[in-house]
């Protein structure tokens, strides 16, 4: 976990280790201001985050992502797994409703439970494998850092088509499963 | 455009880029940044092993190429894709645009695809009457522009911010500060709209697999996800040779691209697509175009198909010092430096290589970073002796080639003869600071050794050697420059060798290597002068031949092989030759274990080291000459990119490419000064001639000594 920390933080994302949902919603709620794309994923629903997010005042954004997709201030997803060597996030992103949340929006949020965190992408090949054979359409993302680009006079600059920022929030419990979808 | 007419143009572009010294700032500075960032990127990984993997995995698909293509083709049919195979680039743009017409599509994303440059698949949608446009930051700027791309990776470098905010203020009709960070945001906001608009959207593809029918795509903005997500239409253009086995083979690739291209560990996105994937409420339409374009015929040609195994990281670009002085639009058609030399003879036709194979220095830089392991430098040569058959060489070339140098005692008459000619311009000194005015480009910017009174050959005999029991009996290869420009070297190479009891040999039929023939294009002659230069040297069955130029030594040892390898006879006398054939350093070194026989010089001096490009990147030569400076007592100095060429390259810096060269030494004498050195060693003549030339004329106060003449000094004192 902590070599992930180190290289995610290398390249730009905002890694935060967060220790229960109260403080997960607190974290995004200080963060946006606009609707939040809250992604289908199945440990998300498990967690009941909707219901908490639209209590704390949250304007949570289930279905027409791309009516939505283009206004809205953020997206929340979860991760897959997480690879270690490069603070990569690994989505499956198959369900459209993934990729608008993590490409159309300012800031990306992203939760991964930190025991599904492999050392390199070698240990990923068998996984992408996995998926493969499980879904005949696959749309799989590894995602590293915010958007960026070099292209005027090399200078990095941070946040060009995709998300400006990008949260790995840690927080254990969520899931074991990474084929989860 | 006739040969003439277009070797004009291309001067005039080669003079043009060298007139703009920003583009070769940026240039130089992602250069050596591009350096630190690699070297930390591969950290702890083993880069040859990785490399010579993805050679034989590549030449692996290109042998069983039906194979792994209709692998892939059933895969991605499975999945709902349909796949197109284009002959030609045409074939391509016109599947593409018939697609459009038949969808009604008015506007298209594209992402960057280099695939789409080589068809020119842009004007063919225009003239289709659909409007293309670029949503990669970099390929937008050009597209603004109305350029192609400088380079593979980074298609707009050589633009400047202000040049980049006057074009977006066309777009938005107001006046926009030259802020990068300005800049980057407020494409942001233009082409946002572009996307959730457009009816199509077109990206190339890095990887195709064929166990899995997916593409794989490898981007750092996210405008490829946009592209692969909004449109309901994606059509992925793909050359044929980014076809893999398996996703553990694509993973392969995906490691090395970004460490290579840019000193990345990862781009910021990898996407995998496989199929026609959910779009909206439908399923997305995916097309996929497969381009062959020249590439069967390149898997054809023996010479040339290991630039199949190209993975287009552009990192051939970023180390090329032709590349860094005169930019990817002179150094390139649509692909760019070394590999565009080649790529351009295969897709775009020879006519549009033939400058550019002659552009190429011959430094092998490319060759030390190529992440697929192909041998640029030696493909380009070939191209460059294929180019020499159909056009011809050059008429004054080819007269010297044919006639005299292929007739060692013409030739070796003609440099006699020239010492006495050049008189009047040497006024008696060692180096002509001035030619006749004909001449004035070679001189204006470097001072030109003078060809000796007496060469080396006639020296020969009354050196004395004072052997008595010699270890050793070794013959040396002295070359041109050697024996006709710098003979007093050849007297020092003696005196350390007998120093450490070799008995030496100067075999007199010897003739120049055949190299400037073989770089300029005539093999025949080259084939003629290896043969000659065989058997002279074997002629008394030295134990070893030892040269003091690295390409001297790299034509024995590799070249003569290589141009006499039909010839059984032949063949294996050169085998021969290049076994014993060692250079001086080495030999020193390796063989006699003579690094300390010298002593410690008097004068603890400050040396700094010039890597010659075909001694430490062909005969894999660095050490051994630092080893033999420090041991001889003088404090080995660093300087800045010691490996970086210093533009000799033979012939190149006098007649074809004189302007590039001039601009490749300022960068050496830079680096030079700035180390703090009082001397400057490397062991290569050519090196010695192009840097003492420049340090003169710049009137700067270091010497300039070939490793040997510093270890004779240590005897003379
Ligand atoms: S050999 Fe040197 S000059 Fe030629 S393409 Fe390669 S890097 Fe450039
Ligand atoms: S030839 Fe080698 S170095 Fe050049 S772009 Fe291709 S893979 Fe990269």
């Amino acid at each position: 976990m902590e070599n992930f920390i180190i290289a995610a933080r290398n390249v730009g994302a905002d890694v935060q280790l967060i220790s229960n949902l109260e403080e997960l919603v607190a974290y995004i709620d200080q963060r946006i201001e606009g609707g939040l794309l809250l992604s289908p994923c199945p440990s998300l629903k498990r967690a009941g985050l909707s219901a908490m997010l639209k209590t704390a005042g949250v304007d949570v954004v289930e279905e027409e992502f791309r009516a939505h997709g283009a206004s809205a201030a953020a997206g929340l997803t979860g991760a897959n797994f997480g690879i270690a060597a490069t603070g990569t996030v690994v989505l499956e992103s198959t369900d459209e409703a993934v990729r608008i949340a993590t490409t159309l929006p300012e800031k990306h949020f992203v939760l991964l439970d930190p025991r599904k965190i492999l050392a390199t992408a070698d240990e990923a090949v068998p996984l992408l494998g996995d998926f493969h054979k499980q879904m005949p359409q696959a749309y799989l993302a590894y995602i590293t850092g915010p958007s960026r680009t070099a292209d005027i006079e090399r200078v990095l600059t941070i946040g060009v088509h995709g998300p400006a920022e990008l949260h790995i929030l840690l927080l254990e419990g969520l899931s074991e499963d990474l084929m989860e979808r | 455009m006739n040969k003439a007419d277009r070797s004009r143009h291309y001067n005039d572009r080669v003079r043009k880029a060298i007139a703009k010294p920003r583009l070769q700032d940026t240039l130089h500075r992602f250069a050596d940044a591009y350096v630190i960032a690699r070297e930390a990127a591969f950290a702890g990984q083993d880069f040859e092993a990785l490399r010579t993997a993805i050679g034989e995995m590549k030449d692996e698909v290109r042998d069983n190429l039906p194979r792994y293509r209709d692998e892939f083709i059933a895969n991605a049919e499975a999945a709902g894709a349909k796949v197109y195979i284009a002959r030609t680039a045409a074939e391509a743009n016109a599947y593409i645009c018939n697609l459009a017409r038949d969808r009604g599509v008015k506007t298209v994303v594209k992402s960057k695809s280099m695939a789409s440059e080589e068809t020119h698949l842009n004007h063919a949608l225009k003239d289709a009457g659909v409007e293309a446009l670029e949503t990669d930051l970099g390929e937008w700027i050009i597209q603004l522009a109305g350029e192609r791309p400088s380079h593979m990776v980074m298609p707009a470098i050589h633009m400047l911010k202000e040049e980049v905010a006057e074009l977006f203020s066309k777009v938005t009709g107001k006046e926009e500060p030259a802020e990068i960070l300005h800049l980057v945001r407020l494409a942001r906001k233009q082409l946002r709209q572009g996307y959730l608009d457009a009816d199509m959207g077109i990206s190339g593809a890095n990887v195709a697999i064929a166990e899995t029918g997916g593409l794989a795509l490898v981007t750092n903005e996210g405008n490829a996800r946009l592209t692969t997500t909004l449109p309901k239409i994606h059509v992925a253009l793909v050359g044929m040779e980014k076809l893999v086995p398996t996703l553990a083979d694509a993973n392969r690739i995906i490691n090395v691209l970004p460490k290579n291209a840019t000193g990345q560990l990862i781009t910021s996105y990898i996407t995998w697509i496989r199929g026609a994937v959910p779009c909206g409420d439908k399923s997305k339409e995916l097309h996929i175009v497969l381009l062959d374009n020249g590439r069967s015929a390149l898997a054809e040609s023996p010479h040339c198909r290991d630039a199949l195994r190209c993975i287009k990281c552009g990192a051939c670009a970023n180390v090329c010092p032709v590349y860094q002085t005169v930019g990817g639009h002179v150094f390139g058609h649509i692909y760019i430096s070394a590999i565009g030399v080649i790529l351009t003879a295969f897709f775009h036709g020879l006519n549009n290589a033939s400058e550019l194979v002659r552009a190429c220095i011959g430094c092998r830089s490319c060759v030390a970073v190529c992440p697929s392991n192909i041998d640029l430098e030696s493909i380009i040569l070939h191209l460059r002796e294929v180019i020499g058959e159909e056009e011809g060489v050059g008429a004054g070339k080819s007269i010297v080639f044919k006639n005299v140098m292929r007739n060692r005692k013409l030739f070796h008459g003609m440099l006699r003869a020239a010492s006495v000619l050049q008189k009047p311009v040497t006024r008696g000194e060692r180096t002509i600071r001035h030619l006749p005015l004909f001449f004035s480009g070679l001189t204006e910017w470097r001072t030109l050794p003078a060809i000796a009174d007496k060469p080396l050959r006639d020296l020969w005999n009354d050196i004395p050697q004072k052997v008595e029991k010699p270890r050793y009996r070794v013959a040396f290869f002295a070359g041109c420059l050697n024996d006709f420009v710098y003979p007093e070297m050849g007297i020092d190479l003696v005196k350390v060798l007998n120093h450490l009891d070799v008995e030496v040999t100067l075999p007199l039929e010897q003739s120049c290597c055949g190299v400037p023939a073989l770089y300029s294009g005539d093999k025949d002659t080259a084939v003629a002068m290896a043969e000659q230069n065989i058997d002279a040297m074997l002629e008394n069955d030295p134990d070893f031949v030892v040269t003091s130029c690295p390409t001297c030594t790299m034509a024995l040892q590799r070249d003569f092989i290589d141009l006499l390898k039909d010839n059984p006879v032949w063949a294996e006398k050169a085998m021969k030759l290049a076994e014993i054939t060692i250079d001086i350093s080495c030999f020193i070194t390796d063989k006699l274990d003579g690094a300390e026989a010298f002593g410690k010089a008097i004068k603890a001096e400050k040396v700094t080291y010039h890597d010659s490009c075909h001694l430490k990147r062909g005969a894999g030569v660095w050490e051994q000459p630092r080893r033999l400076i420090a041991d001889s007592g003088r404090e080995v100095v660093e300087m800045a990119h010691s490996d970086r060429c210093c533009g000799f390259g033979g012939s190149y810096s006098f007649t074809s490419h004189a302007d590039i060269a001039k601009q490749i030494l300022g960068d050496k004498i830079k680096d030079i000064e700035a180390s703090g050195a009082a001397c400057v060693a490397m062991d290569c003549p050519g090196c010695m001639m192009q840097i003492q030339g420049g340090l003169q004329k710049q009137e700067k106060d270091v010497r300039v000594k070939h490793t040997i003449e510093l270890l004779a000094e240590n005897l003379d004192d």
